[in-house]
């Protein structure tokens, strides 16, 4: 008869022992372990929130992977992919460009875990992290591998961090930060959970959700299962902010009111443009709003409750930005189309637009007469009016364009001195994340500093494009070639 | 900026473009595997942060600053191709065989049935191993996480993975066989031996010395050339022959299987060797230079595998440290590497 795991469990994670050849303190030094000022012996209340056997996670991986495959054969086979809605193209382009890399990063962050990590339970369960990262890049880079012939654009899946393409740059200073500099402490709270057990809670069901209802099966299927190993291993933040809450809660509230609004910024970037305009109108379920009320606020508030820690200090404005920070980055990402890797659908048909209005009354007031003026361009044949002459200036935290970060047209400076040099930022809580910790941002140049700096050359748009490797087979420009603008004529 | 934009137009490509001119279509293996890291962009810091972050500052010093010269660290291949999908299958077979060889030998009271010469040796030796396995996990996590190449990177987050499956078989046998025989299992503990045998000492030593090897030359020499190889050799393979020389069958069965993975771990370690050394003229004198600083660690591990396996009706202790040194060093020599002197 064979034994239960929980017969042998509790032998497979005692597995510390007294070093005695060297001083564990340098094998597990703090500036990575995050160990901090919580005593060590606090680390034995960590608790693993799952329990999982390497017997049973190879069997039950093994099934996904298999589920997986089948549905795409089927699918590739009956040429679903050709007849989508370019517009929701656009999504898996960002998509796939923008989180691809970050899930191989998401290895080594586990890895680190499996390293540092201050309690053995912890170094396991970075392990099944670390394998369930590497199912996540390869079932990307897989599924994006099987669409080049179809499109270009799915090159950027493995390229584009490998590129200076401004959002992308954005993705990375951010997961960069939290992901690999971050020690284990700080990278649970943040990661696992403030990103994975929050926002990519939203990015794959609302996805998952749009795919599918936008006959995308195969990615909807692969986004779903993607989505059961996140919920797995995201857990692994509860613990750590257990130990935290008791030894240093201080550390805890900060570490997750920076990454929420870091994460918060990213999302109003990929998600809500992907959400409100890209996902062909019959198929949306929510709005981004609604899936961030719904998913992110009630969740947060929840967690934050729990554990007692209080409500981050602007969460007022936070609730503020939901109702059209992401409408001022769709705008601007729109505006800019050309230093995209895909092609945006500007979603404001009049259809669309009534929809818009529905799920944001505030809309028409704040965005409306900027899409009239576009649409008053393009019907004059004065496409040229439309795209930019210049770059934005951007944000020193979170590398994203200044403007609209809580509301529209909110332009007020916010700026910090720090060391002789002057930083600028897309909001007073982007000053607060850098004010409070300086170093973290400091000399970190964004692409437009670089751009004034001469490191791009020639100093021109051209020059700025070839430098962030865009290229003209993936450039983007409207997605539907300004049909829906045409639409307005006959209106 | 019109003009540009209109140049777009749909073309399809067949593979990544990060291949550059392949001549072949690339397996399966390589479309999941190559260029999949973005810290090591020519120019640039190896993160999107300033030059002073911690991130950067290890990064730079640990594995930027090695001694290895590889002009494309891309261009290694591991000999078995292991993605996620083949290495969850294959694993899978390999504990559904060791699952039916639970079941079986325990309807059979293997446990019962134990000598105490082979009890002794699986509470001496298999028993205390996963402190060792842990070790090995974690030291081989870290090659991962400075793995210039995600094809070397990936190859390590495997063997990580092997480690774990090490330390939990070991916890699995442990808690059978304490339940099956009691005290003379539980005295004096696994944790015990780990800290205090002698013969574990050297063993332990190494792989609290290689815990401490940051830069990223020196930690895979530490790891995939010394201390891993050697106790796979001493602790897998060796006790899997001693245990089957003592009437432990079982032990013995799951043990040769487990030293598949050591196989497969040994392969990709040693084509790494070998790229390595077809890479640049001066990495043989780097990696024989690591390997002769952890000369007296590998020695006191050598030294101690005899009197570590030492059991009555088993291969003899100065046999076993013939057969393990003579072992490492012919996987040493196709690379015109020698063990450390002395």
């Amino acid at each position: 008869m064979l034994l239960n795991r929980d017969d042998w469990y509790e032998t497979s994670r005692d597995l510390d022992w007294t070093f005695s050849y060297v001083d564990p303190n340098e094998v597990f030094p703090a500036s990575w372990s995050g160990a901090g000022d919580v005593p060590a012996d606090a680390w034995q209340d960590w608790e693993e929130p799952f329990r999982v056997s390497y017997r049973d996670y190879v069997r039950i991986q093994r099934e996904k992977e298999g589920g997986v495959k089948a549905v795409g054969n089927a699918l590739s086979r009956a040429g679903v992919f050709e007849k989508l809605d370019p517009a929701h193209l656009a999504s898996a382009h960002l998509h796939l460009g923008g989180t691809c890399m970050v899930e191989q990063m998401a290895i080594t962050m586990q890895s680190r875990f499996c390293r540092f990590a201050p309690t053995p339970k912890w170094r396991n369960l970075g392990v099944f992290g670390m394998l369930d990262e590497t199912r996540h890049a390869q079932l990307d880079l897989r599924f994006a591998h099987e669409l080049l012939k179809v499109d270009p654009r799915f090159d950027w899946t493995l390229k584009a961090f490998h590129t200076n393409e401004w959002g992308i740059r954005a993705v990375k200073a951010f997961f960069d930060d939290i992901m690999l500099n971050a020690d284990c402490v700080e990278a649970a709270l943040a990661v696992s959970l403030t990103v994975e057990h929050g926002f990519t809670n939203m990015q794959f069901v609302a996805l998952a959700a749009d795919a599918m209802a936008a006959g995308d099966i195969n990615w909807s299927n692969l986004l779903s299962s993607i989505q059961t190993d996140e919920a797995r291993h995201a857990q692994q933040g509860f613990p750590t902010l257990a130990v935290l809450m008791e030894h240093d809660p201080e550390r805890a509230q900060q570490a997750i009111d920076v990454a929420f609004w870091r994460s918060t910024r990213l999302f109003q970037t990929l998600t809500g443009p992907a959400m409100d305009y890209y996902t062909p109108l019959e198929q949306r379920k929510m709005s981004f709003k609604e899936f961030m009320l719904e998913w992110i606020v009630n969740h947060h508030e929840r967690i934050l409750e729990d554990y007692g820690l209080k409500k981050p200090w602007y969460w007022d404005d936070f609730l503020r930005s939901l109702e059209t920070a992401h409408h001022s980055m769709h705008l601007g990402m729109w505006w800019y189309r050309p230093t995209l890797f895909f092609k945006p659908n500007a979603g404001v048909s009049p259809a669309e637009r009534e929809w818009l209005r529905e799920k944001y009354p505030t809309w028409e007031r704040d965005f409306g007469y900027i899409w009239d003026q576009i649409i008053a361009n393009v019907q004059a044949g004065d496409v040229p009016a439309t795209l930019p002459e210049t770059l934005p200036v951007l944000c020193n935290v979170t590398h994203l364009p200044i403007g609209g970060a809580c509301a529209p047209h909110e332009l007020a400076e916010h700026k910090s001195e720090y060391k002789g040099k002057v930083y600028r930022f897309d909001s007073h809580i982007s000053k607060w994340c850098f004010d409070v910790d300086p170093e973290r941002y400091a000399d970190h140049p964004t692409v437009v500093d670089r751009f004034l700096a001469g490191d791009i050359q020639p100093m021109d748009l051209p020059g700025a494009l070839a430098w962030m490797g865009i290229t003209p087979d993936v450039m983007g420009d409207d997605v539907y070639d300004y049909a829906w603008a045409r639409e307005y004529v006959n209106a | 900026m019109t003009e540009l934009a209109s140049r777009s137009r749909r073309r399809g490509l067949k593979t990544w473009s990060a291949f550059g001119d392949l001549g072949r279509r690339p397996s399966d293996y390589e479309i999941v595997t190559h260029h999949m890291n973005h810290t090591t962009r020519p120019g640039e810091q190896p993160l999107e942060m300033g030059p002073h972050v911690r991130g950067n500052v290890w990064l730079r010093t640990h594995r930027d600053g090695m001694r290895l010269v590889v002009p494309d660290w891309d261009a290694f291949r591991d000999p078995d191709a292991v993605t996620y999908s083949t290495y969850v299958t294959a694993q899978d077979d390999q504990e559904t065989y060791v699952e039916g060889l639970l079941e079986r030998f325990d309807e059979a009271g293997h446990d019962e049935g134990l000598s105490d010469s082979a009890l002794g040796l699986l509470r001496r030796v298999l028993a205390p191993s996963r402190f060792l396995a842990h070790g090995l996990q974690m030291l081989s996590s870290y090659v991962q996480q400075l793995a210039p190449s995600s094809y070397v990177g990936n190859c390590a987050t495997f063997q990580t993975a092997d480690q774990l499956r090490r330390v939990q078989l070991a916890a699995y046998r442990t808690t059978q066989l304490r339940l099956t025989r009691g005290t003379e299992m539980t005295e004096p503990g696994e944790r015990w031996y780990w800290e205090n045998d002698p013969a574990w000492q050297p063993i332990r030593k190494a792989v609290e010395r290689a815990l401490l090897e940051f830069d990223w030359d020196r930690a895979f020499v530490v790891t995939n050339l010394v201390t891993k190889p050697l106790t796979d050799l001493i602790t897998v393979e060796r006790l899997g022959a001693q245990a089957e020389a003592v009437g432990a069958p079982l032990d013995a069965l799951i043990l040769q299987n487990l030293y598949l993975d050591c196989r497969r771990s040994r392969r990709w370690t040693f084509a790494l060797v070998s790229f390595l050394v077809a890479a640049d003229p001066g990495n043989r004198a780097v990696l024989q230079e690591h390997l002769d600083s952890f000369g007296e660690l590998a020695r006191g591990v050598l030294d101690a595998a005899g009197r570590l396996l030492e059991v009555s009706g088993g291969q003899p202790p100065q046999a076993i440290v013939d057969t393990v040194r003579s072992a490492w060093c012919d996987m040493l020599a196709p690379h015109g590497l020698t063990a450390p002197r002395g």
